[in-house]
């Protein structure tokens, strides 16, 4: 139907236009003093560290400033990953194989060197991401995915029987959930001191002490989320390989 | 129109074309998979945009340390939002491509014209 193709790419050509005005209109990139930067932004760089307990600014908004955004998101991907076990199922093994095996042959040499010299590295920087999101740039959500990317390397280079071996199914199940857990524990140990859900600088505690205890709540936080996100992308991929249509040649059964 | 002024918005500008080319994917092409790669692109040119309002021309990155004043910073909401945006983008992602994979196991196509009966455009 040609005259549709043409009715959507004139309506784009339309919403095209009205934004690009928009655009001309609006404040020059990269300036100090537009709107977004003057409101409430000057009181978290300022009192971040003190108020948040991060010196990464980031983290502290994201972990106390707008926690309850980050609890949210904490869930959205937990049921996302309910969403996709409750429609596809756990990956059945003996039954489904990664593309490699349904190759018909075997990886070759040097990528599978590669990865398992490289896996155990990503690992390594992922905890390290992991741990230093409080004063550098990182994160648990970054070392979440690269946790993630990790075993989904070593899933496409080995194949999932090898995979879950390594981490099945009764291991990933209580990780899931940890980061939702991780985040509940702590804002409560926040309101069994007395203050709001979600603080980390705790009265009645010592200074050298208040500092331990903020690095422990925050590390807490970001390894649960860390660890959480990563398995989860590694379940929903697992769950999501399908090959048991694919017929293995008999030369080629399971090591 | 401003001219002038969109050719200094470049970024502005950019995620608004990369944001028509999603749309324009998701509402020509029949497959599905297609679809959900216009869906990303869009949500990727979202989030361009959102960044690039947070850039402060010199800034530094929103850490606290030694001899970087908080009022040199690069503002921290845009890229906390955005941290949070790419996430739920690919939980959204991963729900849609189990959805395909249960729609081609019972229909046997991805192909949204087919499924439907109907003739896309």
């Amino acid at each position: 139907m040609k005259w549709k193709k043409l009715i959507v790419i004139c309506s784009l050509a339309v919403l095209g236009g009205l934004l690009l005005f928009t655009v001309g209109e609006m404040p020059l990139f990269g300036s100090k003093d537009s709107p977004d930067k003057t409101h409430v932004i000057p009181r978290y760089l300022e009192k971040g560290e003190e108020e948040a307990g991060a010196k990464n600014i980031i983290t502290g908004v994201i972990l106390n400033y707008r926690g309850y955004d980050t609890e949210g998101e904490v869930s959205v991907i937990f049921s996302a990953l309910c969403a996709v076990i409750a429609l596809l199922g756990r990956e059945r093994r003996r039954l489904s194989r990664s593309g490699v095996d349904a190759a018909g042959r075997p990886t070759s040499v040097i990528v599978n060197t590669v990865v398992k010299f490289l896996v155990p590295i990503i690992l390594f920087f992922a905890v390290y991401v992991m741990l230093h999101g409080e004063d550098s740039p990182g994160g648990g959500f970054q070392g979440g995915a690269i946790v993630g990317a990790s075993i989904i390397i070593f899933t496409l280079a080995f194949g999932l029987p090898r995979s879950t071996d390594r981490i099945p199914v009764g291991f990933r199940i209580p990780l899931e959930s940890i980061a939702v857990l991780a985040f509940l524990s702590m804002g409560f140990l926040g309101m069994l001191f007395g203050v709001n859900f979600l603080t980390f600088i705790l009265p009645g505690l010592s200074s050298r002490m208040a500092h331990t205890v903020r690095f422990f709540m925050l590390s807490f936080i970001e390894v649960g989320i860390g660890v959480a996100g990563g398995i989860i992308f590694t379940s929903i991929v697992f769950s999501m390989i399908r090959e048991d249509e694919y017929e293995l040649p008999p030369n080629l059964s399971q090591p | 129109m401003n001219f002038p002024r969109i050719f200094h918005n470049l970024n502005y500008a950019v995620s608004v074309l990369l944001f028509l080319m999603g749309l324009y994917t998701v509402a020509i092409k029949p497959n599905l998979i297609k679809k959900l790669m216009g869906l990303n692109i869009m949500e990727t040119a979202v989030f361009l945009f959102i960044v690039s309002t947070g850039m402060v021309k010199g800034g530094h990155a929103p850490i606290v340390e030694k001899g970087v004043k908080a009022s040199e910073m690069v503002n921290p909401i845009p890229q906390a939002l955005i941290l949070t945006g790419i996430v739920v983008a690919v939980s959204t992602t991963a729900v849609a491509l189990a959805l395909c994979i249960k729609i081609h196991e019972k229909f046997g196509t991805l192909d949204a014209s087919k499924i439907t009966g109907r003739e896309e455009i």
